[in-house]
């Protein structure tokens, strides 16, 4: 059992379609680590791959016995439930007793304003609030996102992002799986890039020459039109 | 144009859900067509009876003579004793019992034969009638002895609520198992995924049959309650009849939970399940006996587990028979219990493969 997660050489493919390409990644050592890419490039599926909800169609996924939280692209709870009732479930399924820190996640989401209310009700935002929830109150040594930002207010992403900010610094993993990197640009210590099911670049922020002013947000985007074969010429402005 | 449009999105979506289309459309009237045809009579003509020597004098070839006479209107079988024949009655085996006295074939001597019938199967008392009237001319006519023949009730005498109490609650039990359970099993598969990595199928699959099943406890209550408010004579309650429509809902929400996740959570698997109850409640034989219907449609309805539940709740619930009457047919409900939750969990991992 490893103490990381490891992806060695993972291919997934789909009838004809190549999602994942023999990626390899190590995942771990708290770091705040960020999977970059466009949309289709891949990413949900390699996050579905280290969930073990989908099968590799060749290598291997290592899981550490170590706890996992995760967040979906989708929000996946009970609909027919409210939003505390929804908390309490999953506490009792995963075990996870320590309501002081249950009670401080969901005022850190600023959730507490929607506790009763039904959970096929709330807004994106709150639907989102409440994923997240799910996925911090088992305390995970790794927390896993994926587009964990959309539908989320700009106070609610400032509050958030502090947050995990100070999860990390506890030494765990946080691994997010987003096609911005913008927001998280202060907090991220690694950043893996794919592109149609393959890693561009798996670095860590240090090791990443941006140029002056370049945003590593603007950097990602001139690697992946690069790799596209798009001229600098027909380059949008990036924001 | 807007309709045109409209219709050529109709006609899109409908070519993305041909599977159903196709259940609706063509499996469904064709199953109603067919099973319409499985209803045959009106008085039963193959309705099985034991054939019993009523005295140690009776000869095989008496017997022989009477299956013969009998076999134009009824199911004839040979049973060796009375108790046995008893026992048949009691487990619906058989509807009625013919009583052979000897001396059939002696001129000028006379013959009374019984026609044992059981006074909780409602509808068969007035085609036992028939049938002991129908015995008597036929055996009058096939015997050198004069010939009569005497109907006798065993058991209380039933009403044809009381009767029917039984089989609504059976419907009852596989109406929940083919529709409650798949919709709210198709509702929650939008938090699978999370169930998934915290938890498993087997795990959220097992906690849902098992509370269904307790659930279920309380329409057998409110029957019970329905059955004291009008004064029916029926033991909604009798511990054995519950067991047996527990087991058999949880057989049926088995199988129900398999094909929802063998679809993966689609709607076909709503229309396959509602399909399959649709059939179970027309081929279980659960308000006529078996003997009212076709040599096919009583074929069919023995090889359905639900038609030997109908019987045990019944003879449990209006006759106050013994749990050890039934035990291999609660044995083997148990069986297919495992069966079924052995498929169930064949579909998990099927699913888990598919993912």
């Amino acid at each position: 059992m490893t103490e990381r997660i490891e992806l060695d050489d993972v291919t997934r493919e789909y009838s004809s379609v190549v999602a994942v390409d023999g990626i390899s990644l190590s995942i771990g050592d708290g770091q705040f680590h960020c999977l970059l890419g466009p949309n289709g490039s891949g990413k949900s599926t390699l996050f579905r791959l280290i969930l073990g909800l989908t099968r590799p169609s060749s290598g291997t996924v290592s899981l550490p016995s170590a706890v996992i939280g995760c967040g979906f692209q989708r929000p996946n709870f009970y609909p027919g439930l409210t939003v505390r009732e929804n908390i309490n479930v999953f506490a009792g399924v995963v075990g996870a007793e320590d309501w002081e820190w249950n009670n401080r996640v969901v005022k850190e989401l600023r959730l507490v304003r929607a506790l009763d209310r039904k959970a096929g009700e709330l807004s994106g935002g709150f639907a989102r609030k409440l994923d997240l929830t799910l996925a911090l109150i088992k305390k995970p040594d790794f927390l896993l996102l994926d587009e964990p930002l959309g539908a989320l207010d700009d106070v609610s992403t400032a509050r958030f992002l502090e947050f995990v900010d100070e999860y990390v610094d506890r030494g765990n993993t946080v691994f997010v799986s987003t096609h911005r990197v913008t927001a998280f640009e202060p907090y991220v210590d690694r950043v893996t890039v794919v592109h149609e099911g393959e890693v561009v670049f798996d670095r860590a922020t240090g090791e990443i020459d941006l140029d002056s002013e370049q945003s590593l947000q603007e950097y990602y985007v001139e690697q992946v039109l690069d790799r596209e074969g798009v001229s600098p010429a027909n380059r949008p402005p990036i924001e | 144009m807007s309709l045109r449009s409209l219709l050529e999105k109709e006609l899109h979506w409908s070519s993305r859900n041909a599977l159903i289309l196709v259940f609706l459309l063509l499996l469904l009237p064709a199953f109603f067509a067919g099973t319409s045809a499985l209803f045959q009579d009106a008085v039963p003509r193959s309705v099985p009876v034991a054939v019993v020597a009523e005295d140690d004098a009776v000869t095989e070839s008496d017997i022989e003579i009477i299956e013969g006479g009998l076999a134009s209107f009824t199911d004839p079988e040979r049973v060796d004793s009375r108790a046995e024949a008893d026992r048949m009655l009691e487990r619906e085996s058989v509807y009625a019992i013919v009583g052979v006295p000897d001396d059939i074939t002696t001129a000028g001597e006379s013959a009374e034969f019984t026609l044992v019938v059981d006074g909780s199967v409602v509808p068969f008392l007035s085609s036992s009638r028939v049938i002991a009237s129908l015995t008597e001319t036929e055996l009058d006519q096939l015997l050198a002895a004069d010939i009569t023949v005497e109907r006798e009730i065993v058991g209380e005498e039933k009403q044809l609520p009381e009767y029917l109490y039984p089989s609504f609650l059976m419907v009852l039990v596989i109406f929940f198992a083919f529709t409650y359970v798949p919709y709210n099993i198709k509702n929650e598969s939008v938090v699978l995924d999370r169930l998934r990595v915290e938890t498993s199928l087997e795990s959220v699959v097992l906690a849902k049959l098992v509370f269904f099943t307790i659930l279920l406890l309380f329409p057998i209550v409110v029957f019970h309650a329905g059955s004291l408010y009008y004064g029916y004579e029926v033991a909604s309650l009798a511990p054995g009849a519950v067991l047996a429509l527990l087991l058999t809902f949880l057989l049926l929400a088995t199988v129900s939970t398999t094909i929802m996740i063998l679809s993966r959570f689609s709607g076909v698997g709503l229309f396959v399940n509602v399909t399959l109850m649709l059939g179970i409640v027309a081929l279980s034989a659960l308000a006529f006996p078996i003997g009212f219907f076709s040599a096919l449609r009583t074929t069919v309805a023995q090889a359905l587990p639900t038609y030997y539940t109908m019987v045990i709740t019944r003879s449990i619930m209006l006759k106050g028979s013994e749990i050890a009457m039934f035990t291999e047919w609660y044995a083997a409900t148990v069986g297919l219990i495992v069966l079924a939750g052995l498929a169930l969990e064949g579909s998990i991992v099927y699913y888990r493969r598919r993912s």
